[in-house]
């Protein structure tokens, strides 16, 4: 359920980003590595960190295309809750300038704090029915260690990108990117915190790209 | 006659120069008990000191902060975050911290390869040379905490004073390695600056280096080179030892302070001075041997029952005075020891809170997301809806337990407000209306419109639904449960009975004992605490629980609560 909620919210990202020009499409598949743990019960996607690399379990790639785009005219606002004394979505991907709003959602106090060079920040310690609700706006490209100061196992990621093309890819690897624009881009697949593949694609309007990595 | 009275005055000076080297060899004796009764007071405290210091570093480097900055490439926010959170430690010179045990006098952090980050300030992080600041760091990341003895070494001084400090692995959450160290720096309180009874001092001998107060520097250096002559660098005579430096002889006993350290062996050192002692020796014998002789002319027989007398109620005094410093120090140990758990167990509550519901808290909803699943088998699913069952009298447990544990360190404190019993009585029935009711009991309650009793809401409503709950699980199909409020005196008194098979005499007695079940409880929800935390809330509220009766097919309980003042008073 919470799977399917991040993907339709990164689906809508998307397709926030999509503009007037003939639509092309590029799709494929992205191989993630296994799982490490098979699942006992259906899973939510936690981040997890092993020697120093940070990656969602199970494992979830987001694929964007990288190139010279404007910053978003009216930057959008995204939620990324607090539930279950867990992020959710555990990584979120978003554009630069997007403002987050971190919502709680259990009935404790949390304290949502990030140390990450992209971007540092502490909201304190806030309960469910605080309002306004604690939000920060990410202006730098780069990734995001969300914590908690009270639940020391919270950890979330927040991938921040310089472009409106990017998607999350579903538990078995597949994308969709739709309506970019003509032109040559890298196409870019973040994996985890040390891993990104990438390929220089040429979009041709009205064409469907088909692209696997690595 | 006078070839008798050589005789008698030769055997009374040798008889008397026998009871002078005993008095001497006693002496010995007992300044070596003496020593011993020392060592296990002071033992026993610093025992206490260390249990409450490394507790401090164990939650200190669990910090989520202090984790963020060492593990999310943040590290010029280290120090800025440790700083808050050690800053009572660091303040407790100051008035804001005074009364606590431990006071830092500076801390360090260790990277992943044991060396020492340095702080953007002294004025934190507290100021340390750069020798010692050398000193701090170890060869590799310690697995457990270790403590170190590190001298504070200043230009062209021979002696100066040691450090303690204190080394806890911070372990990383993500990959359960230590990836750095806090080190917390004391000043030792060993080396206090008097010395003991009979001129003991204490003292610290680490790597050749010896603190010491009470002696002169000269003296001290002497020491320290005698000591380095006589001892390897990290060792230290475990028995009394005689040693002799700048001319005065001292008896020299130490004992190990960090045993497998991966700091340089240190110890503690009682050195006592046998020069005053050897002269109090000598003046001893010579009174012995001169009063001998004066007694001899004045008359044996009374010399010795006037020495008798004499001294008898002087040894008294003396042994009553070491009785008596003894248990002190023994009873001051004690009570910090006391101190120490009980802010233990309160932390320990507090800490359990969030340790133990998490996991149950994920549990509870990884059942919750499979039990929405639509392609579940009847069969698993009734299962799962017993494990969210389990899952829900597992966190009533741990509430309930907490509380118990919250009371017993004496945390929970009772806001005295009137409550009306008779509306949280029907209330707590409403509850239980929509619950099941496979025995179809019928209830029966004679309360009067309004009764209104002190005590907070929250508790007196938990006494009131685990009675209920009670009445309900252990009654009998088509069976009925009477509740009855009356007043009598100052007193409100409320008793639930039930009808169902009575409590075994032999079950009576225990009835209120944590993680006791009646027998007939096999089949039915509940762990055990129920009763015990109710009497407990109820005895909180200046009230009672008992048992009233408990007959065949009938029992009943009897709780009072004092009336709310507005009502007693009228």
């Amino acid at each position: 359920m919470r799977f399917n909620r991040s993907v339709f919210f990164a689906a809508l990202l998307g397709a926030a980003g999509l503009r007037g020009e003939a639509a092309a499409v590029i799709e494929g598949r992205v191989t993630l590595p296994p799982a490490p743990l098979p699942a006992l019960v259906p899973q939510r996607y936690e981040v997890v960190t092993t020697n120093g690399v940070a990656a969602t379990n199970p494992p979830q790639a987001v694929v964007y295309l990288e190139g010279e785009f404007a910053a978003a005219a009216n930057p959008p606002t995204v939620q990324l809750a607090q539930k279950g004394l867990a992020f959710v979505p555990a990584l979120l991907a978003i554009q630069t300038g997007t403002r987050v709003e971190f919502t709680n959602e259990d009935d404790t106090f949390h304290n949502v704090f990030s140390f990450s060079p992209t971007k540092r920040f502490d909201l304190g310690r806030y309960r469910p029915m605080d309002r306004p609700v604690p939000s920060q706006v990410f202006d730098t490209a780069g990734l995001v260690t969300l914590r908690c100061e009270i639940h020391k196992h919270m950890r979330g990621l927040i991938l921040v990108l310089n472009t409106p093309h990017f998607v999350m890819t579903d538990a078995a690897g597949n994308y969709r990117l739709e309506g970019l624009p003509p032109g040559r881009y890298l196409l870019k697949a973040w994996l985890d915190s040390k891993t990104t593949y990438w390929k220089s694609v040429e979009v041709v309007p009205g064409t469907t790209l088909h692209v696997d990595f690595p | 006659m006078a070839a008798i009275m050589l005789v008698v005055a030769l055997l009374t000076v040798a008889g008397l120069s026998i009871a002078a080297r005993s008095a001497v060899a006693g002496a010995e004796r007992e300044l070596h008990a003496e020593f011993r009764a020392a060592l296990d007071a002071l033992n026993t405290a610093r025992e206490v000191r260390a249990l409450h210091l490394a507790q401090r570093c164990r939650l200190l480097v669990e910090n989520s902060r202090i984790h963020a900055a060492l593990e999310d490439d943040a590290l010029d926010l280290l120090y800025i975050s440790a700083r808050d959170e050690l800053s009572d430690l660091m303040a407790a010179t100051s008035a804001a911290g005074r009364g606590s045990p431990v006071r830092a006098r500076f801390y360090r952090f260790l990277d992943a390869r044991g060396s020492v980050i340095l702080p953007p300030n002294d004025y934190d992080a507290g100021a340390v040379s750069r020798d010692q600041s050398s000193r701090l760091g170890l060869s590799h990341l310690p697995v457990e905490a270790q403590i170190g003895f590190i001298p504070q070494l200043r230009e062209g001084a021979d002696g100066g004073e040691i450090d303690e400090v204190v080394t806890t692995p911070i372990v990383s959450t993500e990959s359960n390695r230590a990836i750095a160290a806090l080190v917390v720096g004391l000043a030792t309180e060993i080396s206090t600056a008097s010395p003991g009874r009979n001129g003991i001092r204490r003292g610290l001998w680490v790597e050749g280096h010896l603190d010491l107060a009470g002696v002169s520097a000269v003296t001290r250096s002497e020491l320290a080179q005698a000591m380095t002559a006589l001892f390897p660098v990290s060792a230290a005579p475990s028995t009394a030892t005689t040693i002799e430096a700048g001319g005065r002889r001292f008896l020299l006993l130490g004992q190990p302070l960090n045993r497998g350290s991966l700091y340089p062996a240190a110890f503690e050192v009682f050195l006592y001075p046998l020069d005053a002692s050897a002269a109090e020796q000598s003046r001893v014998r010579w009174e012995i041997l001169g009063g001998g002789a004066l007694f001899l002319l004045v008359g044996m027989v009374a010399s010795h029952l006037i020495a008798v007398r004499l001294s008898r109620p002087v040894e008294r005094l003396a042994i009553d005075s070491e009785a008596n410093a003894t248990e002190r120090s023994r009873a001051e140990a004690a009570l910090e020891l006391t101190q120490a758990e009980l802010e233990r167990s309160a932390r320990f509550s507090a800490n359990a809170s969030h340790q133990l519901k998490t996991p149950v808290a994920v549990l509870r909803a990884g059942l919750d997301e499979l039990l929405a699943r639509d392609d579940l088998p009847p069969a698993i699913r009734e299962e799962l809806v017993g494990l969210v069952g389990e899952t829900t009298r597992f966190t009533g447990m741990i509430e309930e337990l907490l509380l118990l544990s919250r009371m017993d360190a004496g945390r929970v404190r009772i806001e005295f407000l009137p409550v009306d019993l008779v509306h949280l009585v029907e209330s707590c029935l409403d509850d239980f209306s929509v619950l099941p009711d496979p025995f179809e009991l019928d209830i029966i309650t004679r309360l009067p419109q309004s009764l209104e009793v002190a005590g907070e809401k929250r508790y007196l409503s938990h006494v009131l639904q685990n009675l209920v709950e009670n009445a309900r699980n252990y009654n009998r199909a088509r069976g009925r449960i009477e509740i009855a409020l009356r007043t009598e005196g100052a007193m409100a008194i409320l008793s639930i009975g039930n009808t169902g098979r009575s409590i075994p005499r032999s079950h009576q007695a225990h009835l209120f004992d944590r993680f006791h079940r009646g027998a007939a409880a096999e089949n039915l929800p509940g762990h055990g605490l129920g009763l015990n935390l109710a009497r407990e809330l109820v005895r909180l509220h200046r009230g009672e629980l008992r048992l009233a009766t408990s007959v065949e097919d009938w029992t009943e309980f009897q709780v009072s609560f004092p009336l709310a003042i507005e009502n007693s008073s009228l």
